[in-house]
């Protein structure tokens, strides 16, 4: 046992101070800052020369005005001259002259170019209702005569939001979980398969191999890779818990998370299930599959091959979900969800959708614990004579011949 | 005591091991010699239990499992080690694969560096050494956990005769501690130097085994070697003298027939005067193992 932990934290080791790993796991999160930082930026960036300044003699409609419109109005400028003075210097868009006039509203705007339609909409909205207390007061009408005239159609809109947001959660869960079991296995099927490659008829193994049994290196080896993937996805676990509770406190992303708040709890709440356990051993049975093609290349050189096999494979697995996003309950999606190298994929697409039962889940991860015991069992037996030998033959003739070099 | 009984091994169509017979007692060095595809590494390879099979090999009377990979140091024929890491790290990896703690190991890895003059310090990567070096290194790991099987698969090879002399004293030692000790070689004059024993193998078959002077003798003391004023047609008009080669001015080497014939020959060649130099000798190790080599099996 202690000789299979020192094989484990020897390759844990070694990966996790690669450049590669911490190049991997950093990523996503420098992807992330560099972007929020980018969109920062040119928010911020965007303010200052887009404001506009508003002059007026009448001091409580100007206020008024500012008071709603407080993200587009640079309320320091009050004078037609100082606003000429800024609009040179490029820090205003323009300025808008508010006055009333014979009992009429008279909103005039000086820019270099036409006003922002939005902002047009809101001078407008301001000024009509502005218009309409004035044209009210003037016309002396009683409360009942005003309410009467403000009277507006009714119309309502009635989504029902709860499913709405469940679909698209379904959708965003379904591409988030394969994207993840696809980029996790892809990446770690080729460190794995490199990893034995390289070592694969050095003379070095025939030193390790007089000092432990191989099938205890090669589940060290196993071991120390799924570590690796532990680490990397425990890391994501809390830097993503992280950058979720501070976007949402952060200003900017605040509005964002309370809008989708639905969503993003049902998205988190189909990754964090059952659908983690599959994603995890689904990296296990295509490591151990990674380690043992890494074992059949011809020698160390080739390690870069290694991986494709097992690589096409994950990547067959993956296309093959396409067609059914929509259609989980086809027959195919039932079958695959149960076979070992598919049922990663497949199965968590019917727990999303709720299209499986607690024993169908329960059969698909028996069979796929089955097959990874199996699997590291055989493979560990033929493992040693797999590494050692280093003949250039045919890829069944070294398969053969790792079987019969070995007990 | 490392104990092989009746070891065949047949690859497909190849008999790898014919049915080998040896033993290596505590305290002991066996040479292991033989062409190459003879066998050695084969033989090696069953010691090491990485083949399957016929017969029994045993270390202390048990089967060789991981249980006693802890007491065994296996050098193999070409040099490899995991060049990323640091000489420290290598040397307390694989001792740590032997059972030995990390804190136990590395304040000896000074001592051996230096002991096989490493040029280079503990902290440098594996690849920055050089060839020579790295070899060094290997042979520290080989021997750091001392082990009481010791499988050296061709040492030598490579060494130049300085690092080939620290080596040999390295092997002395182990022996001195009581470890059994299994090296192949194709240069004779380490075998002839260092082994209590030797064991050839031809073809996966044994065709000598015994100790250095019993195989040697076996061969009879047929080489004749004398400083004479004699000349070369005289000498072979002696009895039993197949043949006289003139090895230096005066020095011959003459080859019997009868190695019994070397008294008579005394008796001639001196007639009872000084004589400086008359040695019978049994061929050297290189000359059998030309000899056997070249044989047709028996």
């Amino acid at each position: 046992m202690n000789k299979l932990w020192i094989v484990t934290f020897e390759t844990f080791l070694r990966q996790i101070k690669s450049w590669s790993f911490v190049a991997l796991v950093l990523g996503p999160f420098i992807i992330f800052g560099i972007s929020m930082g980018a969109g920062y930026a040119s928010a911020n960036g965007a303010d200052s020369g887009s404001k506009i300044a508003v002059i007026s003699n009448e001091v409580e409609m100007r206020e008024q005005f500012i008071k709603t419109n407080k993200s587009s109005v640079d309320k320091k400028v009050t004078t037609v001259s100082d606003a000429k003075k800024a609009m040179d210097k490029n820090k205003l868009a323009g300025y808008l002259i508010l006055n009333t006039d014979k009992d009429q509203i008279k909103a005039t705007y000086y820019g270099t170019s036409s006003i922002d339609s939005s902002l047009k909409t809101k001078v407008i909205t301001f000024t009509s209702q502005i218009q309409q207390q004035l044209n009210y007061a003037k016309a002396g009408m009683t409360l009942e005569q005003v309410q009467q005239l403000q009277r507006q159609p009714a119309f309502k809109e009635k989504i029902s939001k709860k499913t709405g947001t469940a679909k698209i959660a379904k959708i965003i869960s379904f591409w988030v979980t394969v994207g993840m079991v696809y980029t996790i296995l892809v990446t770690y099927t080729g460190i794995t398969a490199q990893e034995i490659a390289s070592e694969k008829g050095t003379k070095i193994m025939e030193i390790i191999f007089s000092s432990t049994t191989a099938s205890k290196y090669f589940i060290g080896k196993v071991l120390g890779v799924l570590l690796v993937v532990l680490s990397q996805i425990l890391i994501y676990l809390v830097g993503g818990w992280g950058g979720y509770l501070i976007a949402q406190k952060a200003s900017m992303t605040k509005d964002i998370m309370s809008q989708y708040h639905t969503l993003i709890n049902s998205v988190l709440h189909n990754l964090l299930s059952i659908n983690l356990v599959f994603l995890l051993l689904g990296v296990v049975i295509y490591t151990i599959l990674a380690a043992f093609s890494g074992a059949l290349v011809t020698k160390a050189e080739d390690a870069s091959k290694a991986a494709q096999p097992v690589i096409m494979l994950s990547v067959l697995a993956f296309i093959v979900t396409f067609p059914f996003q929509n259609h989980l309950d086809a027959l195919p999606v039932k079958i695959l969800s149960y076979v070992p190298f598919f049922s990663s994929y497949f199965m968590p697409m019917r727990v999303i959708n709720s299209e499986a039962n607690v024993w169908e889940i329960a059969i698909s991860l028996g069979i796929l614990i089955l097959s990874i015991v199996l699997m590291t069992f055989y493979i560990s037996k033929i493992y040693q004579g797999l590494m050692l030998q280093t003949d250039d033959s045919s890829f069944w003739k070294r398969f053969k011949r790792g079987l019969s070099y070995n007990k | 005591m490392l104990d092989v009984k009746h070891v065949s091994k047949e690859f497909k169509t190849v008999k790898a091991l014919n049915d080998i017979n040896f033993s290596v007692e505590n305290g002991q060095i066996l040479g292991l010699i033989g062409q190459n595809g003879a066998g050695k590494s084969t033989t090696f390879h069953s010691i090491l239990n990485f083949l399957q099979y016929d017969g029994e090999i045993t270390w202390e009377d048990k089967p060789i499992t991981d249980t006693v990979f802890d007491q065994i140091g296996y050098l193999p024929e070409e040099r490899s080690l995991m060049s990323k890491l640091t000489v420290e790290q290598q040397i307390v990896y694989l001792a740590r694969l032997k059972n030995r703690p990390a804190k136990e190991i590395r304040p000896q890895i000074d001592t051996w560096l230096k002991k096989f003059a490493v040029k280079g310090t503990k902290k440098d990567r594996i690849k920055s050494l050089s060839k020579g070096n790295q070899q060094k290194v290997q042979l520290i790991c080989t021997m750091i956990h001392d082990p009481k099987l010791i499988i050296l698969d061709e040492p030598f090879s490579g060494l130049d005769p300085v690092n080939a002399d620290l080596l040999k004293q390295a092997i002395l030692e182990a022996k001195q501690n009581g470890a059994a000790i299994i090296f192949s070689s194709h240069d004779m004059e380490n075998v002839e130097e260092l082994c209590d024993k030797l064991v050839m193998l031809k073809n996966g078959e044994i065709v000598l085994d015994g100790t250095v002077s019993d195989v040697r003798n076996s061969f009879g003391k047929t080489h004749l070697f004398v400083t004479t004023d004699w000349t070369k047609e005289r000498l072979e008009q002696l009895p039993k003298v197949t043949s006289v080669v003139e090895r230096e001015s005066n020095r011959y080497l003459l080859q019997l027939a009868d190695e019994s014939a070397g008294k008579e020959i005394f008796t001639k060649l001196t007639d009872g005067k000084y004589i400086e130099e008359f040695s019978q000798q049994p061929p050297s190790l290189n000359e059998i193992f030309r000899m056997k080599a070249g044989a047709i099996n028996e």
